[in-house]
């Protein structure tokens, strides 16, 4: 588990920079287009805005492995441990009930969107556009499903996902501090 | 009662630890699918999708992008140099050169935790070194740190801006002088502390000293020179602003500087992508949300039943005040914006309360709940480095977070604070 949890990390790493590094590319080279050579991109908004979806669905799912999602842990730590698995366990449910959902109709959507393409580039289809909804939903219950043994040994030992977090963060620094 | 009910399953979902995104989905689809079935679930697909999709909100990965290669290619490390070689001299120096450099600098790479633990460790241990308290220490990179998010570029203020249709880069220019004056209140507070407790000064001042720090730091200087003044100038919008920021570090970092090292670099990135996507998908949820609670109009009916309470703008604002302060102790900062702005806007409207100066108070609103325990990642990050406890850290903090009060007081009840730079420039 441990062996695939760490493959998807390095896809989704690939995946999430890529899209970060061409929709950097796509802004600098409109504004070039723009300021240097008076001319602009008719593509150019509607193609940024698929990538920060694109940035979104794909770096959810990576957030997800790395469970650092925005959530509030201080009453599940503050539980008795039997009381603390079992809430950890309602919560699972719900975030794979969600992600199931949303799967299931954003590939319903991608069917009914048949032949129907971006408005300023029409060689590109908007199946393919809005597929990273279903897929962004089912990497982020697969990368739920693999972080959830090192979750739990975390929350069952008391510590938060923030303190992690700080430590992760603190330790990195103090790293980089002593190259210098 | 179907609010109420929806309110309350939010809140219950949040303090068992489901993630806020997940939990806005979670409300939002039962929602819809109460209202119309299983269509319910296509509507909610396609609005997620959609609402990821909010142009101005690109300048949000591509600030992070500029941050990591500003962190990672020397320009931080210089401009933390000029700036003790400007004040250092003065009693307290070192904790002025805090204030200064966490000013700047927090927020720069949208996740406060990384920023705090990056000057936080290279700054708190000199501070404990040189006599300081280890509480002080931590207080004042924390409060300074929080202070940053009204100081452009804030990402907490493009989240606002994008949901709320303002204009992004006069939410900038509102924030100048209000993050100036907290700043030279905070710097007046660590003198008065200095001189009560008798700090150290850092070295004896030097031209010599402070000209070679400046030359040294000119490139990195001219960074927020050329980008700001791109913004303010109505050369560039904030996203063309955020991309001319990547290529400007990426010069000055990596052609200039040379110091740009690929594996910080790389390291820096995923942190960025992480922090960009949680923000993101609470944006993109929300939006499904936003689709439900238009359609039972739980905005309007909210904004109704405050002005039936009172219609006096002040008590309003007041109001609003003591609702985000709380908010912002219970929630991270950008869970808070998102979930509130739908919401209070209509009643912002109904009052005349300038959009701009609202995103002011907001953001404001969410600095001090940075302060708060119980959810304070900013001050846990920095008790962490100085090793202090947090409520220990929160008694030398009180006036710190006074100070932050008063100034939410002032941008509320003293619109020109704000608003005078942006009616100056723009109206």
């Amino acid at each position: 588990m441990r062996a695939l949890a760490r493959l998807l990390k390095r896809l989704l790493e690939v995946i999430t920079i890529g899209l970060l590094m061409t929709l950097a590319c796509v802004v600098i080279s409109a504004v070039v287009a723009r300021k240097g050579f008076n001319s602009s991109f008719v593509w150019y908004d509607e193609v940024a805005s698929v990538l920060l979806a694109w940035i979104t669905f794909y770096g959810a799912a990576y957030a997800a492995l790395r469970r650092r999602h925005l959530g509030f842990e201080g009453l599940i730590i503050a539980c008795p441990p039997p009381v603390r698995l079992t809430l950890f366990i309602i919560s699972e449910v719900v975030v794979y009930a969600v992600f199931v959902v949303f799967a299931y109709a954003g590939w319903f959507i991608l069917q009914v969107l048949g032949s129907e393409t971006l408005v300023s580039l029409r060689w590109v289809p908007l199946w393919f556009t809005q597929s990273v909804v279903p897929v962004g939903a089912a990497l982020f219950i697969v990368a739920q499903i693999l972080s959830t043994p090192d979750t739990v040994r975390r929350l069952m030992a008391g510590r938060s996902a923030e303190d992690e977090e700080i430590a992760e963060e603190i330790a990195k620094a103090e790293a980089q501090k002593e190259r210098r | 009662m179907e609010a109420l009910l929806l309110v309350l399953l939010l809140a219950a979902l949040i303090s068992i630890n489901v993630p806020i995104a997940v939990s806005i989905a979670a409300v939002a689809l039962f929602g819809v699918w109460l209202d119309k079935g299983v269509f319910g679930f296509y509507d909610a697909a396609l609005k997620v999708f959609d609402a990821a999709t909010n142009f101005p909100l690109i300048a949000i990965p591509l600030f992070i992008l500029a941050g990591a290669l500003m962190n990672t290619g020397g320009i931080s490390r210089r401009l933390i140099d000029f700036t003790s070689a400007l004040i250092g001299f003065i009693r307290g120096g070192l904790a002025m050169v805090n204030v200064g450099v966490s000013l700047f600098f927090a927020e720069i790479s949208g996740s406060a935790v990384a920023d705090v633990a990056a000057i936080g460790s290279v700054i708190i241990p000199e501070m404990k070194r040189k006599k300081y308290r280890p509480t002080f220490a931590a207080a004042v990179t924390s409060s300074s740190a929080s202070l940053a998010i009204i100081i452009p570029p804030s990402i907490p203020m493009i989240v606002y801006g994008a949901l709320s249709d303002t204009s992004i880069v006069q939410l900038f220019v509102a924030g100048i002088v209000p993050g100036l004056l907290g700043g030279f209140l905070m710097l007046c507070l660590c003198y008065w502390f200095a001189v009560r407790y008798d700090l150290p000064r850092e070295e004896a001042f030097s031209l010599p000293r402070l000209g070679k720090a400046f030359m040294d730091a000119a490139p990195a200087l001219l960074l927020p020179i050329i980008i700001l003044g791109g913004i303010f100038g109505g050369i560039v919008t904030a996203t063309e602003g955020a991309g001319l920021a990547v290529i400007a570090a990426l010069v000055i970092g990596g052609f200039w500087y040379r110091e740009i090292k690929l594996r910080e670099f790389h390291e820096a990135l995923l942190e960025g992508v992480t922090q960009t996507a949680a923000v993101m998908l609470l944006v993109a949820t929300s939006g499904v949300l936003g689709l439900y609670l238009t359609e039972i109009e739980i905005p309007q009916r909210f904004a109704q039943w405050i002005i039936s309470v009172s219609d006096n703008r002040i008590v309003v604002l007041m109001m609003l005040n003591v609702m985000l302060l709380v908010l912002g102790m219970v929630l991270h900062g950008a869970a808070a914006i998102i979930l509130i702005v739908p919401i209070v806007l209509p009643l912002v409207r109904e009052l005349q309360i300038d959009p701009v100066q609202f995103g002011i108070i907001l953001t404001l609103n969410i600095a001090i709940g940075q302060q708060t325990p119980p959810v304070a990642s900013v001050l846990a990050t920095a008790c962490s480095i100085s090793r202090t406890d947090i409520w220990a850290t929160t008694r030398t903090n009180i006036p710190f977070i006074i100070l932050l009060f008063a100034l939410l007081l002032v941008v509320t009840y003293i619109p020109i604070v704000p608003m005078g730079l942006v009616e100056w420039i723009y109206r």
